[in-house]
C-alpha cells in the first residue's frame, strides 16, 4: 500500500502541477508544464454554432502543455527516430541531436534490427535503404505492405505482405517466397528468441512459423481480430492488440493473460525494451490515457499519462527510458521520462507536406539503436 | 479545522498543502476501493483516479462541506463500476486474476465474506463498518433511499452471518 500511495502521489502531483489554477501563484523560472483544462462538456455545446465553432478552435488550441518546447531540437535519449507520414507524406529520419531529413516519398519505414538500413515501401515495391547512401535493392510486389526485419548481423529476414498473403525475403533481397497464403491483414511479428521465426494472424488464429522451413511451432485460435502483435524483447510474451483488449501469450502459445480496455479504444501498446512492461494507449469517450501494464503481476496498471483529445502513437527509447507520446489534438509530443513530461508543440509544421494537408504521423516501433549497427546483413 | 486550510492552501497552488490533504485521505480511499474491487492494482487506480477528480475540480469545491464524503462516493461508485464490468470480461472466465493483498485491518475470513457480496451490498457495508458513515450519509454518497441502504445493510450482514456460520 506504502507504494501504491507513492505512485499515485506522483500522478496526482504532476495533475496538480500541470492545471491550470485560478488563483495559483507562478514560480517564476520552473520547469514544471502547464496543461489547460478543457472543459469538453461546454465544447460540445459550443460546436453547435459557427461562433461556436470559432471557440471550439480556439479551446482546441489552448489544448496541451503550456511551456512545450516550440521545436523538436532534440530526442531525449540516444537513438533515431524514423516517423512516416502516412497517405503519402513521405518518410523522415530524426538524428538524436535534433538533424531531421526527409528521406524520400515512402508510404512506409522500419528500421533492420541493428538500426543502419531501413525497409520500406512505396507502391508496388519493397525498398532496402542504407539512409546515408541510398537504395540497395528493391523488390517489384503488388501492394507490398508492413514490412519487418530481424536477424543476426549476418543473416537477415524480411516479412511483409501483400494482398496474396505473408512473404519473407532475406536481408539482400534474395530468396523472396510465400510463406502463408491466408495471413490476414495484420503487421507480422518476428519472435527475438527464434531466429527467423514469425508471428502472424491467420484463419482465426495467431501463428508462429519458422520461415525458412515454414515449420509450425504452434498455433493459438483467438475470437478477435488483431491489430498489432508485439513481442517483448526476450521473446517470453507476445502482446496482441484488438479494439477493446491486448491478448498476452507467453513464447509457447499460452494464454498468459488479457487486459481489457473496459471498451474504451486500444490504440497502441509498446513493450518497454528489456521489460515486461507493456505501455497501453487508450482513447476513452473525451480524453486519452497511457498505462503502463506490468504482465508478470496480474492487473497492475499505472497511468503515466491523461490529456483532453487523442493520443496517437507511442514508442519507447531504445534505451527504455522515455516514452514518446504523439499528442495530435495539442499538435504536441510529449516524452515520459519518470515523474518528468517534456513537450514539444508544432509538430505538424516541423513535418510539412508538399501539399500543405496536416500530417497524419507513425512512430510506433520506430525509434532505434542507440549505437550505429555497423555490420547489419543486407547480405544474407 | 486544518483540512479546510489545507484545501485553501491547495486552490492557492501550494503543493504541500495538496500533499497533506493527499496523506490524510489516500488510506481510507484506498482501503475502501481495495475491499469493495478485491483487488489491489484497481484500487489503486480508483483511488488515483479519485484524487484526480479532486484536482480537476479543487477551484470550485466549496471549503464548508467536508471533503472526504465527496472523495468516498467517488471511490466507492467507481468500484461499483468496476467490479460490475469485470463481470463481463474474459479474464475471469481465463482464470487471469489474481486478488491483491488484503487490507491490514480485517482477517482473511472478513474480507473473504466482503468479497462474495454483490458489489452494491459490499459497498454499504464497506461505508458502513469500514468507513464508518451512517445509513443517512451513505444514502446521500449513494444517491440511494434510506431505505434502500438499510435494506442492503440487512442482507449483506446477514449474507455474511450464513457464511460465517
Amino acid at each position: 500500500m506504502r507504494d501504491a500511495e507513492r505512485r499515485a502521489w506522483e500522478v496526482v502531483k504532476r495533475a496538480y502541477e500541470e492545471r491550470t489554477p485560478a488563483r495559483a501563484a507562478r514560480r517564476p523560472g520552473r520547469r514544471l508544464v502547464l496543461a489547460v483544462v478543457v472543459v469538453l462538456g461546454a465544447l460540445a455545446a459550443a460546436v453547435l454554432s459557427p461562433p461556436g465553432r470559432a471557440v471550439f478552435h480556439r479551446v482546441r488550441e489552448a489544448v496541451g502543455i503550456q511551456q512545450a518546447e516550440p521545436a523538436l531540437f532534440s530526442l531525449p535519449a540516444p537513438g533515431r527516430l524514423l516517423v512516416v507520414s502516412a497517405e503519402h507524406g513521405g518518410v523522415w529520419l530524426v538524428h538524436d541531436n535534433g538533424l531531421k531529413r526527409r528521406l524520400g516519398a515512402y508510404d512506409d519505414a522500419q528500421w533492420s534490427p541493428h538500426g543502419r538500413f531501413v525497409i520500406a515501401t512505396r507502391g508496388d515495391e519493397l525498398i532496402a535503404l542504407d539512409v546515408d547512401h541510398g537504395v540497395r535493392w528493391s523488390l517489384a510486389r503488388r501492394g507490398a505492405v508492413w514490412p519487418r526485419w530481424e536477424g543476426t548481423r549476418v543473416d537477415t529476414r524480411i516479412a511483409y505482405l501483400t494482398p496474396k498473403g505473408l512473404r519473407v525475403v532475406a536481408g539482400d533481397g534474395t530468396g523472396d517466397h510465400l510463406l502463408d497464403r491466408y495471413a490476414a491483414d495484420v503487421p507480422a511479428a518476428w519472435d527475438p528468441a527464434r531466429l527467423h521465426t514469425v508471428a502472424y494472424f491467420t484463419g482465426g488464429a495467431i501463428v508462429l512459423r519458422e520461415a525458412d522451413s515454414r515449420r509450425l511451432v504452434w498455433r493459438a485460435p483467438i475470437r478477435v481480430t488483431p491489430s498489432a502483435l508485439e513481442w517483448s524483447s526476450d521473446g517470453r510474451y507476445l502482446a496482441v492488440t484488438a479494439q477493446h483488449r491486448v491478448i498476452v501469450f507467453d513464447a509457447g502459445g499460452h494464454l498468459r493473460r488479457t487486459v481489457s480496455s473496459l471498451g474504451s479504444e486500444l490504440i497502441d501498446v509498446a513493450f518497454r525494451p528489456r521489460t515486461h512492461r507493456l505501455a497501453v494507449s487508450v482513447r476513452l469517450q473525451r480524453r486519452s490515457e497511457v498505462r503502463l501494464v506490468d504482465i508478470d503481476h496480474a492487473v497492475r496498471a499505472r497511468l503515466l499519462f491523461a490529456g483532453p483529445g487523442i493520443f496517437g502513437d507511442i514508442a519507447w527509447s531504445p534505451d527504455g527510458g522515455t516514452l514518446l507520446v504523439a499528442w495530435p489534438t495539442a499538435d504536441q509530443w510529449l516524452f515520459l521520462h519518470g515523474s518528468r513530461v517534456r513537450a514539444v508543440a508544432n509538430i505538424k509544421e516541423q513535418f510539412p507536406r508538399a501539399d500543405h494537408q496536416g500530417p497524419l504521423l507513425e512512430l510506433a516501433g520506430r525509434w532505434c539503436c542507440s549505437s550505429l549497427g555497423s555490420r547489419d546483413a543486407v547480405g544474407r | 479545522m486544518a483540512e479546510r486550510a489545507w484545501i485553501r492552501g491547495a486552490q492557492r497552488g501550494s503543493v504541500a498543502d495538496l500533499e497533506r490533504l493527499f496523506r490524510e485521505h489516500w488510506p481510507r480511499a484506498y482501503r475502501a476501493a481495495h475491499l469493495v474491487t478485491g483487488d489491489a492494482a484497481a484500487a489503486e487506480d480508483i483511488a488515483q483516479e479519485a484524487f484526480l477528480a479532486a484536482v480537476r475540480n479543487l477551484d470550485r469545491f466549496d471549503r464548508s462541506r467536508p471533503f472526504a464524503p465527496w472523495l468516498h462516493r467517488i471511490v466507492v461508485n467507481r468500484a461499483i463500476d468496476w467490479t460490475r464490468a469485470r463481470k463481463l470480461r474474459a479474464e475471469v472466465e481465463l482464470g487471469d486474476w489474481l486478488p491483491g493483498p488484503p487490507a491490514p485491518e480485517l482477517d482473511g475470513s472478513t474480507l473473504r465474506h466482503i468479497a462474495e457480496l454483490p458489489p452494491e451490498h459490499r459497498a454499504v457495508v464497506v461505508l458502513r463498518y469500514v468507513l464508518e458513515y451512517t445509513p443517512g450519509e451513505i444514502a446521500k454518497l449513494l444517491d440511494l433511499p434510506r431505505g434502500t441502504v438499510n435494506s442492503r445493510l440487512r442482507r449483506g450482514l446477514d449474507r455474511m452471518k450464513e457464511e460465517v456460520e
